[in-house]
């Protein structure tokens, strides 16, 4: 058809395939926190790459506008109720657990001297 | 009281302050006290030579490539011939390296070993 190669038609191909990359992305993650172990990650890895492999060689843009909802739509059903996260990042179990104080306060030390308090 | 606090101070032993040699010396307050900074991360760095040694050794070991190409500026699918998805994969083996956190836009973003390495470097929690 006479859109192959006009702006529009690159724009949409290039947003689609950071929507993919996106997704594998997420999805590679939640098949790591389902996977504890590292052969079944492997396995599971390989399997979701293979999956997204098949689909390569589609030139629609509708078709892989609706591959990729579907996708999605299967990533969000299958995501993880606790995933990992990264400790000090948000949603971490040490995320703003120490905050640095503000810089105006100091401790002062001084047992023993405080000569100015009697009792 | 006044007779106890002036018999006190008859007796006090009075303090020296030593400095050890070899410590970083540290910053003191008024009234002579010692100040401690509160921060529990993100006070270590790493070296930008570590960071290019890890980066490449995890580069290296993905199976897809050759490890005789991989030099620091190294375009991952131009030079390496790897895939977008290859890409992503490769920057999430670096995030679990470095025990970074990289949100979805910056790490779509990441391309070449440059990139990775000045993010990397960049990112105050880089473990």
């Amino acid at each position: 058809m006479s859109l192959t190669s006009t702006a529009g038609y690159v724009a949409r191909r290039a947003a689609q395939r950071e929507r993919v990359r996106i997704l594998y992305r997420r999805a590679l993650k939640d098949t790591l926190n389902w996977a504890v172990h590292r052969h079944l990650f492997y396995q599971d890895a390989s399997e979701l790459r293979e999956r997204f492999e098949v689909h390569k060689h589609v030139e629609d843009p509708d078709t892989i506008d609706r591959m990729i909802e579907d996708g999605e739509a299967q990533y969000n059903k299958w995501r993880h109720p606790d995933p990992y996260i990264v400790p000090w990042a948000p949603g971490g179990s040490k995320f703003t657990r120490n905050p640095t104080p503000p810089s105006g306060i100091e401790i002062v030390y001084n047992f023993g001297r405080e000569d100015h308090l009697e009792d | 009281m006044a007779l106890r606090a002036a018999i006190l101070r008859h007796v006090r032993v009075p303090v020296k302050t030593l400095t050890l040699t070899g410590r970083k010396s540290q910053p003191w307050g008024p009234n002579g006290a010692s100040l401690r900074f509160l921060s529990s991360h993100g006070d270590d760095h790493l070296s930008k030579d570590e960071v290019i040694e890890r980066v490449l050794s995890v580069i290296k070991s993905f199976p897809k490539v050759d490890p005789s190409q991989v030099t620091p500026d190294v375009h991952f699918q131009k030079d390496l011939g790897l895939d977008s998805l290859d890409n992503v994969e490769i920057v999430m083996a670096l995030e679990e390296e470095f025990k970074l956190e990289i949100p979805d836009k910056e790490a779509d973003k990441i391309d070449s070993s440059n990139l990775a390495i000045e993010y990397i470097y960049n990112h105050p929690m880089a473990g």
